[in-house]
């Protein structure tokens, strides 16, 4: 099984590269093995219904992730109509003015661009044991992107926030199934008010995409996925955080560690905010067959809202680690790509693994810090190769 | 079951076979590709069928791996959002999703989605 989807993975690769009649690569594959979903090219199919697809790591090799190789989360339906020319995103609450917006008043306000990567809480979650429940991401719950939009703080200023808001709430367009809980977070004011943060509408230069947020979704920069609420159609100052399922039990940490397996009250949590600082492996692949020479490491490292100041690789099961070069391209809230080169002369499996620290001191665990949910998994990433 | 779901449901139909039309599948092989998949066989096949796909594909239950504490929550939690299961099948659907889907099985290996013919994407996808 695995040396067929080694073949596969190297084919569609090839095809790619030598940019082959992508319709023959729809031929050569099984019906079993790939699903047409238009916009989203070889992705991981978790979910179809709920569009859930995740990104094989080999894209992480370009700074910015094509949008065709984005991730996707979803939580629910996606908007079964949504008409551009009738959409509305409508501002109240805690506010002196609300406000209606229209497409063309959304974008009379300033623009302002974020490289920022987005990872989704629960990225890796299937890596967690005892496993939790949850969408079983692999490593690539997670991309970069320029999203570019009003900021949301412009907004919030022209409608006036009063003294007693200090959360701000976000609503989709979501189509909620049987009686589940409406997919509603909310942000506190301080971050809501941070230049970066926005309302997007561009993602890579081109307008969002339906699976994306089109026409618009929060962009809170540094943060888990889930805060950048997508379709976004109703923002609403709060004088209190939003109580509801996505807030509460939903995307919390435990405020203490807890052995895996452990059942944690909800009085015992907080609510998730950025990301945790973590390097991925893009090459060589899980499982990869090598000649014995020179092989190239290579990877991205991201730590919300703190910049990756280190990614060392240990090439001998973690004895030692050596730094990886760190690529040019770099921004606040942007993974930054690094590469390693190692010589490898002996025949056999040999572990590669990546582990980087960002700016407030802070280091990729050697094992998985566990918690019910399986949110914010960071441990030392590793693949295997086989030297012949 | 809702109205609004069996359209839905319809429409699922109709935009997977589009797209088979559209990638020219359906004349170049004889089994059209299925877009969402099915629960394992047993006795309560039919019964998990019913209560769990009616909001959501299988796929997010084929790739869970959980202990049967963990699926008894996961079970009552869902049934508490919508999912109809008659309190005399609770303890076999618990059971047969506990069996199937348990910590000891192969991980899941998930299907990819194709490579486009070019020009084949609608706009705003």
């Amino acid at each position: 099984m695995k040396s067929r989807r080694e073949f596969l993975k190297q084919m569609s690769r090839a095809a790619l590269l030598a940019g082959a009649a992508p319709s023959m690569l729809t031929w050569a594959l099984p019906q079993e093995q790939s699903v047409p979903f238009p916009g989203e090219e070889v992705m991981l199919l978790r979910s179809f219904r709920f569009v859930d697809l995740e990104s094989p790591v080999e894209y992480f090799d370009t700074w910015l992730t094509p949008v065709p190789h984005f991730f996707v989360r979803n939580h629910m339906y996606e908007p079964s109509e949504l008409d551009a020319n009738d959409w509305r995103l409508s501002l109240g609450g805690e506010v002196e003015k609300p406000l209606t917006l229209n497409r063309t008043e959304l974008e009379k306000f300033e623009t302002h661009s974020v490289v920022n990567t987005l990872e989704c809480a629960g990225n890796g979650r299937s890596l967690q044991r005892p496993q939790v429940p949850g969408i079983q991401w692999g490593k690539g719950a997670v991309g970069t992107a320029r999203f570019a939009g009003p900021r949301l703080r412009d907004i919030l200023q022209r409608a006036g926030i009063k003294p007693a808001g200090k959360h701000v709430m976000f609503r989709g367009l979501d189509e909620v199934p049987g009686k589940v809980p409406p997919f509603i977070r909310s942000i506190p004011i301080e971050k809501a008010l941070d230049p970066d943060t926005l309302i997007a509408t561009h993602m890579n230069g081109s307008p969002l995409t339906k699976h994306h947020g089109f026409p618009a979704r929060a962009l809170v920069p540094g943060w888990v996925g889930a805060a950048s609420c997508k379709w976004l159609t109703e923002i609403k100052v709060l004088d209190s955080e939003f109580v509801g399922n996505f807030m509460n039990p939903g995307y919390r940490l435990p405020n203490q560690p807890v052995k895996p397996g452990d059942t944690v009250k909800p009085e015992d949590t907080h609510p998730l905010t950025a990301l945790s600082v973590k390097s991925v492996i893009a090459g060589p692949s899980d499982g990869a067959k090598l000649k014995a020479g020179k092989v190239t490491v290579h990877g991205a490292a991201w730590a919300g809202e703190a910049d990756i100041v280190k990614v060392e690789i240990s090439a001998d099961g973690g004895a030692s680690w050596s730094p990886a070069k760190l690529a040019h391209d770099q921004s606040h809230y942007a993974w930054r790509l690094w590469s390693y080169d190692c010589k490898i002369g002996k025949a056999g499996e040999h572990t590669i693994q990546s582990r980087a620290t960002d700016s407030q001191g802070h280091t990729q665990p050697a094992t998985p810090v566990w918690n019910p949910s399986g949110y914010l998994y960071n441990a030392v990433d590793q693949v295997k190769i086989y030297v012949s | 079951m809702s109205p609004e779901l069996t359209f839905r449901k319809m429409l699922y139909k109709i935009s997977a076979l589009a797209l088979l039309v559209a990638s020219g599948l359906v004349a170049q092989t004889s089994v059209p590709a299925k877009v969402t998949a099915d629960l394992p066989a047993g006795p309560m096949q039919a019964k998990a069928t019913t209560a769990c796909l009616e909001c959501h594909e299988a796929r997010i239950i084929l790739q869970q791996r959980l202990s049967k504490p963990a699926w008894t929550k996961e079970v009552d939690k869902m049934a508490k959002w919508g999912a109809v299961v008659d309190p005399a099948d609770r303890d076999a659907l618990i059971d047969y999703l506990s069996t199937n889907f348990s910590p000891d099985k192969p991980a899941y290996e998930p299907q990819r989605t194709a490579v486009e013919k070019k020009g084949s994407a609608p706009k705003n996808y």
